[in-house]
């Protein structure tokens, strides 16, 4: 019951993605969904789902933005298209969605997925009761914590084991502001790669962008937890989701590779230090060479956060 | 002639019982206070059970309402206890919660019903569907957003019967509440339950990556100027009559850490500028001597975030910061003799003979002089008021009353 989520950049990106063994697609629409390698047509998505479907998996599509007014009601046109064109699922992080669902008898599941409020047993239970088919767990939760929240739910878990941890949205432009107030001609798109270090820590580097959903930081570090994912499975974690928005093409097809095999060495009882070492290995050889890796808060004492 | 039928309510933050008593006193209708757990400010002035009692009854008094705030993002175990904690708040006549996270709303629903639930802005509810969501949950009234315009917020009024609360003074985040966890990655505090280090605050360069080298380069005529994402603060001083219009119901400031200098200044700003739009709307006018005063108590430059655009860069800071006049709360009046116009006062910081200072009371009553006399307690004569907390009488040219203060300006 271990799936392996993982977004798709483009319908070739994604069959790539199935062959090498990934059970769901993630895509979606910018206007309505957080943060996507790439903001998918209704064309688009419905090419994903055909190709999904054809071969027995599933496409998650992303409706987890806040949306202003504007867009709470352009999206019921949006969700009666999903659900006309059977999308397996969507991620909702807005409770208006939710509402809409119900308002508008829309028959499509939702995985509840409010990134970083997303904390605890008993906030994921009281969507289950709504209706959530599933969770989209915070990135800041450590493995006790999230040990914790997979004894207590009935839900499927999704847990982010490869990707950027996205760490502050704002709506505010905050890098064109900048930008403008020093007079210089460049746009904090998502192409353009830029990225803030902190003055203390010269070490630091947070990824930012903008788009139509503001601005968008990212951890200095890109999540990777190949080396936990025995620990992951224990904890009842089912969903392991990657995330590819800043590794490209077959780079990501061949991680997302890797997590399939680490998968199916686990499921058959196979997995040893040294096969998850090997893997490992290749992982980074894929993995962009300027962007660092860890395991982030799973692997950190939840003690030692104030 | 035109009237207004919703008054909207001014709702001032309290971080302890003297800030509660203040707020009400210079003309807040509610404040909102933090009780020993599950609130967001682990290190404002927090309220025992028996200091909310004594708060709940002054406000009674006044016909003034309480709420508390219980707006944490839990994790596993914060829980705990929480539901003999809201019936306490219950009891005590809290006249409602204010809770983000759906854990703790629905432990509070089904363990201290009759006790309203306020959806906390840490939720960031942007729409109108949003709001009818919480209402059939059962929540009385939803904090919006700071990223909702005036616009929106009509749009969202004419589609919701759920109250409405906006943010109308004081600091913001600078992202949308609750989804910024910058302080949880840079310094292992948790923005959500009441760690955050503000480190959006902070500065930081900016690069990009040379796609070719894969090394950093600076941006093509990087100046000096660092990377922030600092706010200003948010004042709606000069909108009173549009946040009216829109159909809001209670209008937030900001600032539980704050003092009662600000509390008392900004409480009673408000409170003016309210009661002369819905007392007569039509013959309404702005007054100058109202901003005046909020800059009294200003710590930044002050703007109207997102209630008519998208912020631009004047609304963050950058460069030197603008000077802003900075003044000294220095005394409150604990007594007035209307014979000899003696006024004693209570020392809060140190004053001086030849001193220009302000009177201010509730009412936005306010008169200047210099300080030309003043004893000690036993009735010595005093050149300086050096000592906190000392009592000193003071002659003053225009009667003040007991819990007015005493200001003057920095050098």
């Amino acid at each position: 019951m271990i799936k392996i989520i993982a977004t798709a950049a483009s319908a070739e990106q994604g069959k790539a993605l199935l062959e090498v063994g990934v059970d769901m697609l993630y895509v979606g629409e910018d206007a309505f969904g957080l943060r996507l390698p790439t903001s998918f047509s209704r064309a688009e998505i419905e090419t994903m789902v055909e190709i999904a479907h054809s071969q027995n998996k599933k496409v998650v599509v992303a409706v987890n933005a806040l949306m202003h007014n504007d867009r709470i009601e352009k999206v019921v046109s949006y969700l009666q298209f999903l659900e006309k064109c059977r999308v397996d699922a969507i991620t909702v992080g807005d409770p208006g969605v939710i509402h809409l669902l119900k308002k508008h008898n829309l028959n499509i599941p939702f995985i509840y997925d409010a990134q970083t409020i997303v904390t605890s047993a008993k906030q994921i239970n009281f969507w289950a009761k709504r209706g959530a088919t599933g969770a989209v767990l915070a990135r800041e939760l450590t493995y006790e914590e999230l040990e914790a929240i997979g004894a207590q739910t009935t839900v499927p878990l999704e847990i982010l084991v490869y990707g950027a941890t996205c760490i502050h949205q704002s709506l505010r432009p905050l890098a064109s502001n900048y930008l403008q107030y020093t007079n210089q001609d460049v746009s904090p798109s998502k192409k353009r790669g830029l990225y803030i270090t902190e003055k203390n820590d010269p070490d630091s580097r947070y990824s930012i962008y903008e788009d139509i959903n503001g601005t968008h930081i990212f951890a200095s570090y890109d999540v990777n937890l190949l080396t936990q994912l025995d620990k992951v499975m224990e904890a009842n974690l089912h969903h392991w989701k990657l995330d590819g928005l800043f590794t490209k093409g077959d780079d990501f097809v061949q991680i997302a590779r890797l997590f399939v095999e680490a998968k199916n060495a686990l499921l058959e009882k196979r997995w040893s230090a040294d096969y998850m070492q090997q893997l490992n290995e290749k992982l980074h050889e894929y993995h962009p060479k300027d962007r660092p890796l860890d395991e982030g808060f799973f692997v950190k004492d939840p003690t030692e956060i104030e | 002639m035109k009237t207004i039928t919703k008054k909207p309510e001014v709702l001032a933050p309290a971080g302890t019982l003297e800030k509660l008593k203040t707020a009400i006193h210079y003309g807040a209708d509610a404040v909102y206070i933090g009780g020993n757990a599950y609130g967001l400010r682990s290190r404002a002035g927090n309220f025992s059970f028996d200091e909310m009692k004594e708060g709940v009854a002054f406000a009674r008094k006044y016909n003034a309402k309480v709420y508390v705030a219980a707006n944490i993002v839990a994790h596993e175990n914060d829980t705990d206890g929480a539901g003999e904690y809201f019936r306490t708040l219950r009891d005590i006549g809290i006249d409602a919660v204010i809770v983000s996270d759906p854990a703790l709303i629905e432990i509070c629903a089904l363990e201290a019903p009759g006790l309203p639930i306020h959806l906390s802005t840490q939720a960031s509810a942007t729409n109108y569907e949003t709001l009818n969501f919480w209402h059939e949950e059962g929540l009385e009234r939803v904090v919006l957003a700071r990223e909702v315009s005036m616009d929106e917020i009509k749009q969202i009024r004419n589609n919701t019967d759920v109250e409405i609360e906006v943010f109308i003074h004081g600091a913001m985040c600078i992202s949308y509440s609750g989804r910024c966890v910058l302080s949880n990655h840079m310094s292992m505090r948790d923005a959500n339950r009441g760690g955050c280090s503000q480190s959006c605050r902070w500065k930081y360069d900016i690069f990009e990556m040379d796609e070719e080298t894969g090394q950093p380069i600076g941006l093509e005529g990087n100046p000096d100027e660092p990377f922030s994402m600092s706010a200003v603060d948010m004042a709606m001083i000069r909108h009173i009559p549009d946040l009216v219009e829109a159909g809001v119901d209670s209008l937030k400031i900001e600032g539980r850490m704050k003092s009662i200098h600000y509390v008392s200044t900004v409480s009673n700003v408000y409170r003016q500028a309210i009661d002369a739009y819905c007392n007569d709307p039509e013959n309404y006018e702005f007054n100058e001597a109202w901003e005046d005063e909020l800059w009294k108590v200003a710590q930044r430059e002050l703007a109207t975030g997102f209630y008519y655009g998208i912020p631009d860069p004047n609304q963050q800071i950058f460069g030197k910061p603008r000077k802003i006049p900075k003044y000294t709360f220095i005394g409150q009046v604990i007594d007035y003799d209307e014979e000899t116009n003696i006024a004693t006062i209570e020392q809060r910081n140190h004053f001086k003979i030849g001193d220009d200072i302000e009177f201010y009371g509730p009412g936005f009553s306010h008169h200047k002089q210099t300080i030309t006399e003043m004893w000690d307690e036993d009735g010595n004569p005093l050149d300086v008021a050096r000592h906190p907390m000392m009592i000193v009488k003071m002659k003053v040219e225009h009667p003040v009353k007991p819990l007015d203060m005493m200001r003057k300006r920095k050098a």
